[in-house]
């Protein structure tokens, strides 16, 4: 089953995927329409910044098992065998939070959402686009990623290119190859990384 | 452990909780064939005991509570026995016996009882009208004594205190509070944070007392007053007692199972007594941070410990890491989450950072021992706090600047080796 893979070595922070997301999760569904629609929608996938400033593209894992789903008081939270998905019954949420203790990789947000009930704050998070994907598109977030940092593919195709990957790089005259898969990205993920440390921690704040 | 793979076990559990709900489930999940049993003492079908404080407030209906439906035990082949208390465990002959009289032997026992509410004892206690909230009856019959109240008051300003004031307040009763203590939930959160919750509770209408306590209640028939022990009274037509609750140990008796605070329990949250096992707020397992044992009777442990416990119990050994107490609550627009040791003894080598930003309206503590977090306060934008949550439960050293865990910017990506 094709899932969304994340590679952080390639994400250059630009955020387009959070306004892909949250267009793919309004009302409307088109950017122009989507910005006046209230509650104003919000993207459930979330860019973060790392030590050195890089982006980082923070999103639900639909973990198996799934810490939220353990502790969600109602029993909200569950998982879509079709899709692989765990995803979260907005009329059975009673906002209680209990899931941001669970889970590790903070990506639960608690708001009014467009596609939940009205005047409802709830927990909100990815629902890996199952809507999208009925439809027989990719997720969003995928979609628009234009750095291949979002992929949408089997975890075997994905896992095999990057054994390839490391295969090509400890091989025999690798180093005289220069064998470097993403050169432009391992050149801004140095350079950023140098910046921080040439500045300081202070100034690059 | 010495039973073939496939070999039919008797596994009986005590308790409707999530942990005995969970327990089962996981039970039947790696031992298709062997039968599962349930006692449970309420009339119920298990539901979520948190919610309780919602259905007085009058935000779920009953049977929005419910964790699991009729059939979800029926599709599993788990027989649930309701209204039926342990009057005894007999742990050498391999049987228990309920208050009605009904003997049900078992190969392997789980004892998930969870924990009764600790009752106050002072002169007028009995009277009409004080409750506790532990139970859905207790909710219910609060409800049914709700038309004539005006004036509540809530002894003890733990979560269960917090919830019930945020419950009778949607009631449109008068609310007030005391606590022994210095501020609320003094257990759970430090002086800082308590400070900001008791002033959100003035701000919703409470009227807070701290450092008091009740001496005695007056009225005839039905509590019309409560002295408290700093001289002053209070008027009130209905008290909520939320002064804790204990494990319910009670009816174990003299029956060989080790108990201290709560039923002692190995890592794989066995008892003393071999194939009997124990979890959720019942059971008194290690906790990671303190490291040592410590009852912690939140729901998530219970949750955890049901589930390892099941796997045990289905011959599949599972060490448990050990428990630590955690809390999260909305309080008006102020949410609080807190785990781990947040007020750590002077002296003892523990290292205090904080952060509070008055324009974002957050406040951050952190509590290290050398680089392994211990425990962590967050008021507002919690939404992160299970990332450090889970750095306190694995106690793996941070090796990142510590300071950096309390910005708002602080990202899972930090953690990531690069």
């Amino acid at each position: 089953m094709k899932e969304v893979v994340i590679h952080p070595e390639r994400c250059v922070g630009c955020m387009q995927c959070m306004v892909a997301c949250a267009t793919a999760h309004s009302k409307t569904k088109n950017l122009l329409t989507a910005l006046v629609e209230s509650p104003l929608p919000k993207p459930r996938i979330h860019v973060g910044v790392g030590l050195y400033r890089e982006g980082f593209p923070n999103r639900c894992r639909h973990c198996d098992p799934a810490p939220c789903m353990m502790v969600c008081l109602p029993g909200a939270i569950y998982r879509d065998e079709t899709w692989n998905t765990v995803l979260i019954n907005t009329e059975r949420c009673i906002n209680c939070a209990t899931c941001a203790m669970a889970c590790p990789f903070g990506v639960i947000r608690y708001h009014e959402d467009s596609l939940g009930p009205p005047e409802k704050t709830i927990a909100v998070k990815c629902d890996n686009c199952v809507d999208r994907q009925s439809r027989g598109l990719v997720p969003a977030c995928v979609e628009v990623c234009k750095c291949g940092a979002l992929t949408f593919e089997e975890q075997s195709s994905s896992l095999k290119r990057k054994t390839d990957e490391m295969a090509r790089r400890v091989s025999v005259g690798a180093e005289d190859r220069g064998v470097v898969e993403s050169p432009g990205f391992d050149l801004l993920n140095a350079l950023k990384k140098a910046n921080v440390e040439l500045s300081g921690r202070e100034a690059s704040l | 452990m010495s039973f073939a793979r496939g070999q039919i076990m008797r596994h009986v559990i005590v308790g409707t909780g999530i942990a005995g709900t969970l327990a089962a489930e996981t039970i039947r999940k790696f031992d298709p064939k062997s039968p599962i049993i349930i006692l449970g003492g309420e009339p119920f079908f298990p539901y979520c005991r948190p919610m309780i404080s919602m259905l007085l407030e009058g935000s779920v209906a009953p049977e929005e509570m419910a964790i699991r439906e009729k059939e979800d035990f029926l599709s599993r082949d788990i027989e649930l026995l309701l209204g039926e208390s342990v009057r005894e465990v007999n742990v050498l002959e391999r049987k228990l016996e309920t208050e009605r009289g009904k003997v049900i032997p078992f190969d392997r026992l789980l004892i998930a009882t969870g924990a009764d509410p600790v009752k106050i004892q002072v002169d007028g206690c009995d009277l009409a009208n004080i409750f506790t909230m532990r139970h859905r009856e207790d909710a219910e019959r609060m409800l049914k004594a709700l038309p004539e109240v005006r004036r509540v008051l809530i002894v003890g300003g733990g979560l269960v205190g917090l919830k019930a004031a945020h419950a009778l307040l949607a009631r449109g009763t008068k609310v007030a509070m005391v606590e022994k203590l210095a501020h609320p939930l003094p257990l759970v959160v430090d002086g800082k944070s308590g400070a900001a919750i008791s002033q959100r509770l003035e701000e919703m209408g409470v009227m807070l007392k701290m450092g008091v306590t009740v001496a005695s209640f007056a009225g005839n028939g039905f509590v019309k007053e409560a002295s408290l022990d700093d001289g002053s009274r209070v008027r009130c037509d209905l008290v909520v007692v939320a002064v804790g609750s204990r494990p319910a140990v009670s009816f174990l008796g003299k029956s060989f199972i080790r108990v201290n605070q709560g039923i002692l329990v190995d890592s794989f949250l066995e008892t003393d007594a071999k194939d009997i096992y124990a979890a959720g707020d019942v059971a008194e397992a290690t906790d990671v941070v303190l490291n040592r044992r410590k009852v912690n009777a939140v729901w998530p442990v219970a949750a955890e410990q049901g589930i390892v416990a099941g796997m045990n119990m289905a011959g599949k050994r599972v060490v448990y890491r050990g428990s630590m107490g955690r809390n999260v609550l909305r309080i008006g627009d102020l949410d609080v989450l807190t785990g781990g040791l947040v007020n750590p003894p002077p002296n003892e080598g523990y290292d205090v950072l904080e952060d509070e930003n008055r324009r974002r309206k957050t406040y951050r503590k952190l509590v290290f021992k050398g680089d392994v977090l211990k425990g962590l306060v967050m008021l507002n934008q919690v939404e992160k706090g299970g990332t450090l949550l889970s750095i306190i439960q694995r106690q793996i050293p941070v090796s990142m600047e510590k300071e950096r865990l309390l910005e708002p910017g602080f990202d899972f990506s930090q953690l990531l080796p690069r």
